[in-house]
């Protein structure tokens, strides 16, 4: 990898709201085409970081590089970074069209990858109300218009907070195909906060899991991983429970447990693996004993 | 290359110009594509000559104290009413003035719409572009403010001005405009410089909160001690056409100054403070346009508490329906410096009386004792608003609504009581009223007003579309005749407190029949809406 595909670099990054660290010691690189997904429990910091990255959030201590170099909040800035955060204010008076239009019309000229309003209307599925005010729209409807948005202009990395929130399960597996194929194929890098571990498998990311304010070193990702499910099946044994456990099924496709852990390369292949992706997703959404 | 939406096609290959869109072009767009009806226009119209109308009726009192002034104070007229009066006056004044500049603070005072925040703001548009409309729309509005502020502060030491002619100069008018506005547009400056820095906003806003306060304490000091009311006299007779001059010159100059500050930093202003300013800016306006006070409640208290870390403390061993109101209780003892508002606000009806109506009692200062109080038990109301909307954590503890509101009526009880008790002690203590059973007869009528508290809490959100009956006076919104009710109630409940005010009498029967009316009042309406199924 060379120094210059490096698209985004943070070391010992530290957050905190007043007195409360929700971040600490991050360290992250994040290279031209790849997809991150960011995974943690709610409240751990995965949309901190995202705002951060976007320098929207002014970090304790650390350092981010971001495309270059620091987040300056200029327009250089947001013409390579496309943010999908929080529910937008929309304009009263204007189409789905009209916002995908005003979008491309804020960010000429386009040069890059991105998708016109006609085949992004017709992709989101949003061709029955493409003359309908975004207000009049389901939250599902809004959410797809969101993300919609932000592919209507070209940008170089696109943070999205949670983009599979009130997705029907058949579109978030386009939307990964989109974000893949078309975005991160054509160069650009995704880093996203997610819960949908199958969304972020379809998507082919790389998972960064934070807990308790720390990227989870892929070791003692492991470690939980298999204490957790040791403690499950415990649980099991006692109540001599016959219910399905998708930690077990998770196992059963994987195959073995010692798949994980197993260091950076390896590792990164179990993440693209799909059944290393489907017995990850199921160890970290068991909950905790 | 291709993917699930078909031909990706290259931005250049899609229509863009190579030229970058300007804020001006962008603004173009989304105007020209806004539907916006006639009806809308007609309600902005008739909403800015209704506001007008209002300003002028409340702005002909203390203006008509430019003309003619002069000659009465040369010929020996100008009593010690009229002395206490123009100190009290000019006090408001720069207790209003600092108010609006909290209030702009609290809004920004730079913000844009939530739309432009969130679509335009993160965008390869020129910041300082998109700022400038929004900077001008706050300068305008700022020096609109502050020039009423300057021709109101020179109207209220009308009776001392020494300018030797029978009319008021034109020079002076216009010199004292532009010095309010200078001054005000220069604070205003100050405080979109200390947009981005949240320890020196916070500091501005305490210095404006200072100078209200001791505005506010000053002018009941006025009226107290001659002295101070003799010094602040004399300081208006000494205003002369090269004060003035020097005042205006020097304010207009630090405004260009701070305001070039405010040009310059547009450019690099952060989009994170903005986003979140403009997006309580936005719902707030929208709020107060539909005079929805629970939203406006709510935008406070998130604002308040956003950010804090709380003592967590255990649920206290009380009979379920006193649990619930625990709620409450708790709520305001974390909230001391509201209290402290509170409590200094008992001060107002003592200053209002004085600097509008120039009489030591009446109905002005009843009328604020009435809003005081009412606002005094609101503050005690915030989970009985709440289960206006929703109820599930009374249901969740398995309380009887009736029981409920019982255990809940206490605390906007006390806070009224109190409130008045307060006001009254220092309207006794300020010389306004006189006897020593004051104090008494505000503390029985808490009570009784706060029913009118808690039917406000308890009354629905206002639903814009509901027109409501066609009254004498045309379609009348439920919404207003429900809270005017309300205030009718506080009227009733607090009448012989209310009357023995205006009169400046107060006899022990007055105790006993304000006992028994806020007995009855608050009484009966608790029997009454605790039967009303919510």
């Amino acid at each position: 990898m060379s120094a210059d595909a490096t698209v985004v670099a943070v070391r010992g990054l530290r957050v905190g709201y007043g007195s409360v660290v929700v971040l600490a010691d991050i360290e992250l690189t994040v290279t031209a085409g790849e997809i991150i997904a960011v995974t943690g429990v709610n409240g751990v910091g995965k949309s901190t970081l995202l705002t951060c990255l976007a320098g929207l959030h002014r970090p304790a201590a650390g350092t981010m590089s971001v495309l270059g170099g620091a987040p300056r909040d200029d327009p250089a800035f947001w013409r390579a970074v496309a943010l999908v955060a929080d529910q937008p204010t929309w304009y009263p008076g204007l189409t789905v069209r009209e916002h995908l239009e005003l979008i491309r019309l804020t960010h000429q000229p386009l040069r890059g990858w991105c998708l016109p309003a006609d085949e992004l209307i017709d992709f989101f599925g949003l061709a029955a109300r493409a003359d309908a005010s975004p207000l009049d729209m389901s939250s599902g409807q809004r959410q797809r218009l969101s993300l919609a948005a932000a592919l209507a202009r070209p940008s170089r990395l696109l943070l999205l907070d949670e983009p599979e929130q009130s997705l029907d399960a058949d579109f978030r597996v386009e939307l990964a195909g989109l974000l893949r194929e078309g975005y991160a194929d054509n160069g650009g890098t995704v880093i996203m906060a997610t819960h949908d571990a199958d969304f972020a498998l379809a998507a082919g990311a790389r998972e960064v899991r934070l807990s308790d304010g720390a990227i989870v070193p892929d070791d003692e990702d492991y470690e939980d991983a298999t204490d957790e499910a040791d403690e499950a099946d415990d649980a099991d044994d006692v109540d001599g429970s016959d219910d399905a456990d998708p930690t077990d099924e998770a196992d059963d496709v994987n195959g073995s447990d010692d798949e994980y852990g197993t260091g950076d390369a390896e590792d990164a292949d179990d993440i693209q693996d799909p059944g290393a992706w489907t017995a990850h997703a199921a160890r970290h959404t068991r909950p905790r004993a | 290359m291709t993917t699930d939406a078909g031909t990706v096609q290259l931005a250049d290959e899609t229509g863009a110009t190579e030229t970058p869109s300007s804020v001006r072009s962008i603004r173009s767009f989304v105007r020209g594509r806004r539907r916006r009806s006639w009806l809308d226009v007609y309600a902005i119209g008739f909403a800015i000559v209704i506001g007008c109308i209002y300003a002028s009726d409340l702005l002909t009192a203390p203006l008509s104290r430019l003309s003619g002034t002069a000659a009465a104070h040369a010929a020996g007229q100008a009593s010690s009413l009229a002395a206490s009066q123009a100190v009290a006056g000019a006090a408001l004044v720069v207790a209003i003035t600092a108010g609006l500049l909290m209030l702009a603070q609290a809004f920004g005072p730079i913000a844009v719409s939530p739309a432009d925040s969130f679509w335009l703001l993160l965008s390869p548009l020129s910041r300082r572009a998109l700022l400038r409309r929004p900077t001008a729309t706050v300068a305008g509005l700022g020096a609109l403010a502050g020039v009423a502020a300057g021709v109101l502060a020179l109207a209220m030491a009308g009776p001392y001005l020494q300018h030797g002619s029978r009319a008021l100069p034109a020079a002076w008018l216009a010199l004292s405009a532009v010095s309010g506005a200078g001054i005000f547009l220069a604070i205003v400056f100050a405080g979109a410089l200390a947009q981005p820095r949240e320890r020196w906003r916070t500091r501005l806003r305490a210095c404006c909160a200072a100078v209200a306060a001791i505005a506010v304490v000053g002018a009941v000091a006025g009226e107290r001690w001659t002295a101070l009311e003799h010094a602040v006299t004399a300081g208006f007779a000494r205003t002369s056409t090269g004060a003035l001059g020097v005042l205006a010159a020097g304010s207009v100059a630090l405004a260009a100054v701070v305001g070039a500050l405010v040009w310059l930093s547009l450019g690099r202003f952060p989009a994170g403070v903005l986003r979140t300013d403009s997006a309580r800016a936005g719902r707030a306006l929208l709020a107060a346009a539909f005079l929805n006070v629970p939203l406006l409640t709510w935008i406070a208290e998130d604002n308040h508490w956003r950010g804090r870390l709380l003592p967590s403390r255990a649920w206290p061993n009380l009979p379920p329906a006193m649990a619930l109101a625990w709620a409450d209780w708790r709520r305001l003892g974390r909230r001391p410096a509201l209290l402290t508002v509170l409590a200094g606000g008992a001060l107002v009806p003592a200053l209002a009386g004085a600097a509008i109506t120039g009489k030591p009692h009446g109905w002005t200062i009843a009328a604020t004792l009435l809003a005081g109080a009412i606002v005094a038990g609101l503050h005690g109301t915030a989970t009985t608003r709440r289960d206006t909307n929703d109820q599930t954590l009374r249901r969740m503890l398995g309380v009887d609504a009736r029981a409920a509101l019982l255990a809940r009526a206490a605390l906007p009880a006390l806070l009224a009581a109190a409130w008045l008790t307060l006001a009254l002690t220092l309207l006794v203590a300020t010389g306004v009223l006189h006897g020593w059973l004051w104090p008494a007869l505000g503390f029985i009528a808490g009570p009784g007003v706060a029913a009118a508290a808690l039917r406000m809490a308890r009354t629905a959100p206002i639903n814009p579309a509901d027109q409501g009956p066609n009254l004498p006076t045309g379609p009348t919104p439920p919404w207003l005749i429900s809270r005017a009710l309300s205030v009718v109630v506080g009227l009733i409940g607090g009448y012989p407190m209310l009357r023995a005010v205006h009169a400046d009498q107060v006899h022990p029967d007055g105790l006993i029949a304000q006992l028994l009316v806020s007995a009855v009042v608050l009484g009966g309406y608790l029997f009454i809406a605790g039967n009303v199924p919510q």
